[in-house]
């Protein structure tokens, strides 16, 4: 009985976590995409209202997807609180503190930073440019992404089970 | 002769509609929270370690210190009234450029992203005259590559020196010049032109005159006037974002970062003033808006630079200006007596010296 129970126990375990890493690599497109249309905001800001970064940032972080919020809030609120702070530091800072809690990889991770060496230190053309090519680098992750989806999500949420079936006929 | 304010008696009361001193009694101080020093309002907009070597000068360099310069790889030099030193890394005044503070390619960077607020692209107008204004009227000029789009400059970057000017506005500056300058029988100002050669005081002056004439002047009867200022460079009133941080006067409106030639047109159009003031005349387009001005019946208050009459009337606009003969005051200001000294003020008509260098208030020497 007890062998049962722990067989069952494995299997379950097994199981959750192939779901989460399936889980992890649906979430990634999701991500990429609410991050991708948060820059085009950005971009929207910059080029054609000039807004001021400060200012964009708000907005950004109040009009986004909930999952890429808290990226801009805690820019703004690290390039508003930390007294001589430029925009590269702050966006560094919050990157720092929102990769953990999202789905993207170390390669993401680096567009972002790329894109914060260039924030605010030019003028909008050049802007500009620097975020339709961290825009077009996360469309390129996207589909990469989106495959990677297609193909592991299923693979992911059997393999678990599978495997803790394995562990279990093996321990039996 | 012509007829002046004397600056204890009351004025003659005016025939008609005379203001009583009560309605034109305003407080001639700002309200009563205390305002940090000028130099402080500059320190957010230095990163830590330029920010630390500042606050270290002595504080009696700190009360005159007029601009902060750093070019990149080259010692950190603050202005001083009349002279200019070399600053250590530990904040003090120094000779010697071996034991200077060298300003780092970072340290020039950082500024130029603090001042703009980390959006240089926000700030395209403004580099392209080649400075930003800060929040208190402080100006940071700026210098590096200039990118040139048709001939004409588009934007700078590589941006390699930095001017951080520091503004102070020096009230009752204009005290012994205003009896000179109101109009007894009209209740008004004349047409005033005050020239002089750079760096003697015109623009604080200007200031001081729009505020206390836009205030009212209790002490000489005077009620206060509307007056439009055109601030094309934004040094008079020192707007952020279109609010004036200079104290301006209650009655004044303030057109930033406009022309002077459109800007008096539009105040004259939009805002029915009673004075226009602005600062530094010198184009044809200025003398011809100018022109449109005296003829709308509303007084000016410019400036100009040059040191003489002579030299005015050798440029051919402002020759055309004074041959109008419309300017009923002339102000001359010099250093002799320190930044601001009144040298002489002409009567327009006549030419005659109405008075001649006043010493007994020269705000340059405290």
């Amino acid at each position: 009985m007890l062998k049962l129970v722990g067989a069952l126990v494995i299997i379950l375990s097994c199981g959750l976590i192939g779901v989460m890493i399936a889980r992890s690599y649906s979430l990634r497109p999701a991500d990429l995409r609410n991050l991708q249309a948060a820059l085009q905001m950005l971009e929207t800001e910059i080029n054609y209202a000039a807004t001021p970064l400060a200012e964009a940032l708000r907005s950004i972080a109040a009009r986004a997807d909930k999952r890429v919020t808290p990226l801009f809030a805690s820019a703004l609120a690290e390039l508003r609180t930390t007294p001589g702070c430029t925009a590269r530091e702050a966006w560094e800072k919050a990157l720092k503190t929102f990769y953990p809690q999202t789905a993207l990889l170390k390669s993401d991770l680096a567009i972002l930073s790329n894109l914060g060496r260039a924030l605010g230190i030019s003028d909008r053309q050049d802007q500009t440019r620097h975020l339709r090519l961290a825009i077009d680098q996360i469309g390129a992750e996207i589909d990469r992404a989106q495959n990677e989806a297609a193909r592991h999500v299923k693979l992911w949420n059997y393999l678990g089970f599978l495997g803790g079936l394995i562990i279990v006929l093996l321990l039996y | 002769m012509p007829k002046v304010y004397p600056l204890t008696e009351r004025a003659p009361s005016r025939p008609q509609g005379g203001v009583s001193p009560s309605e034109t009694g305003i407080p001639t101080t700002r309200a009563a929270k205390p305002n940090p020093a000028p130099w402080q309002e500059i320190l957010p907009f230095l990163p830590p370690a330029l920010n630390a070597i500042i606050t270290n000068l002595p504080a009696e360099v700190l009360g005159k210190l007029e601009e902060i310069r750093l070019r990149q790889d080259r010692p950190l030099i603050i202005g001083l009234p009349g002279e200019d030193r070399m600053v250590a890394q530990n904040g003090a005044l120094i000779k010697d450029c071996a034991r200077a503070y060298l300003v780092t390619a970072d340290d020039v960077q950082r500024v130029t992203q603090l001042v703009s607020g980390c959006s240089l692209y926000a700030f395209e107008e403004e580099l392209k005259n080649g400075y930003i204004t800060l929040p208190g009227g402080h100006r940071v000029g700026l210098a590096g590559k200039a990118v040139v789009e048709k001939g004409r400059v588009k934007t700078l970057k590589y941006i390699s020196s930095l001017n951080i000017r520091i503004s102070r506005e020096i009230n009752c500056i204009a005290d012994p010049v205003l009896p000179y300058l109101l109009d007894p029988m009209s209740a008004n100002i004349y047409h005033t032109l005050i020239f002089s050669p750079p760096r003697c005081g015109k623009t604080t002056l200007l200031r001081d005159l729009v505020r206390q004439i836009s205030n009212g002047i209790p002490g000489l009867n005077f009620p206060g006037l509307t007056v439009g200022l055109v601030d094309e460079r934004s040094e008079l009133a020192g707007c952020y974002r279109g609010v004036p941080q200079r104290d301006v006067g209650m009655r004044t409106d303030v057109l930033d970062g406009c022309s002077k030639a459109e800007g008096m047109i539009m105040l004259l159009r939009a805002m029915a003033p009673q004075v226009i003031a602005t600062d530094e005349i010198g184009s044809r387009d200025d003398v011809a808006a100018l022109e449109e001005v005296f003829n709308a019946g509303v007084k000016v208050i410019v400036t100009v630079h040059g040191s003489s009459l002579r030299e005015l009337a050798a440029r051919p606009s402002l020759n055309y200006l004074l041959n109008l003969k419309v300017i009923e005051r002339y102000v001359l200001l010099g250093r002799s007596q320190g930044i601001g000294t009144v040298e002489e003020i002409f009567d327009g008509k006549s030419l005659t010296p109405l008075m001649k260098n006043i010493t007994s208030r020269s705000p340059g020497k405290e």
